[in-house]
């Protein structure tokens, strides 16, 4: 989105953005210096940093916008009714993974009583529907996309289980925050400006409905209904602020990732997390920039 | 026009087209330049996943 709104702005194109299919991926070209930034999963950010791999978090990339999905038809009504069903996740360094853990310690259930696998995330309503899975725990858009297609119920949102959910963020390789801290700052303080725009009160629904055109056409290549859907239906499904990196969300998923078994050791907020950029952007304003207008400002 | 002259032409004026229409919907132009400037003047690339 917000390479797209700063294409109509005087600096032009901030960054070059790349579509990839998958976290693995992600992780392989961040390592290899072919990305110098990257959103991905907060819990696959923190495993990386403990493991020695030089990145941090600079900043959030939405709040929630995550949910666990099952048939609509299907005998699972409530979540006890999972037990002995097998739960789609993507990565098992990803906070959807945790979700389910957090809903399982409430019905007093544990790890055992189903069966996660791991399932990249553009395959997941296709297994649903297809009855190859029972359920998933994904972000957006694939439950508004099961929803859509008619073959998928929520079962519940994140943030029924963890109010302040939150599940991608912005990471960047630390050669560049040191050599190029202007370009980090440049990138954040467009995510920021993004974020505000997305959630002008008064403009909310059609600056939304208007970036799910060209986010779906341009960017994630998917028909941009779906994600219409999932940006307005309804409109704090995603949120897109406060995306300040807050130590009591991190420390909360570090927790989750200790008690889960996909962290060895205690890691510092400091440690994975560089929080300049994201100050440097709380003066930002929101870009000023309408559906149809010719320039960005 | 000889025949052979013709499929030979023929041939060629394919594989322009095919090659231009392949540069054009299948390069990225915009990461290829990118890649080639000084470090220094190059901008950040930036993975995602169609996620929100």
């Amino acid at each position: 989105m917000t390479d797209y709104i700063s294409a109509y702005s005087k600096s032009g194109h901030l960054f070059i953005p790349r579509m990839f299919q998958g976290f693995p991926e992600i992780k392989e070209a961040l390592i290899s210096n072919k990305m110098q930034a990257a959103f991905m999963v907060a819990p696959m950010a923190i495993a990386l940093r403990a493991q020695g791999v030089p990145i941090k978090i600079v900043y959030l990339g939405h709040r929630y916008g995550s949910a666990v999905v099952v048939q609509k038809n299907g005998p699972v009504k409530t979540f006890a009714d999972l037990k002995g069903k097998i739960i789609a996740i993507p990565s098992r360094y990803s906070d959807e993974r945790l979700i389910v853990f957090k809903a399982l310690a409430e019905h007093g259930m544990s790890a055992r009583d189903l069966r996660m696998v791991e399932m990249a995330p553009p395959d997941v309503a296709g297994a649903l529907a297809a009855g190859a899975i029972d359920a998933f725990s994904m972000g957006e858009p694939y439950p508004s996309q099961a929803e859509m297609s008619g073959f998928g119920r929520i079962l519940f949102h994140a943030r029924q289980y963890w109010p302040d959910y939150i599940s991608c963020v912005l990471v960047v390789r630390e050669d560049v925050i040191q050599k190029k801290p202007q370009a980090v700052q440049v990138l954040v303080d467009g995510i920021a400006r993004s974020g505000l725009w997305l959630e002008d009160p008064p403009r909310k629904r059609i600056h939304r409905e208007h970036a799910a055109d060209f986010v779906g056409r341009f960017y994630f290549r998917q028909d941009p209904r779906l994600l219409r859907w999932a940006l307005t239906n309804p409109l704090d499904r995603v949120q897109y602020q406060p995306l300040t990196p807050a130590r009591k969300d991190f420390e909360l998923i570090v927790k989750l990732m200790r008690e889960t078994g996909v962290l060895d050791r205690d890691i510092a907020f400091e440690e994975y997390v560089d929080i300049r950029f994201a100050e440097g952007a709380k003066a930002q304003t929101e870009w000023r920039y309408e559906p149809g207008d010719a320039a960005a400002q | 026009m000889a025949p052979q002259r013709k499929i030979v032409l023929g041939v060629a004026a394919w594989i322009v087209v095919i090659t231009a229409a392949h540069m054009a919907t299948n390069v990225d132009w915009k990461v290829l330049l990118n890649d080639r400037l000084p470090e220094s003047e190059r901008k950040l690339n930036v993975a995602y996943i169609p996620v929100t």
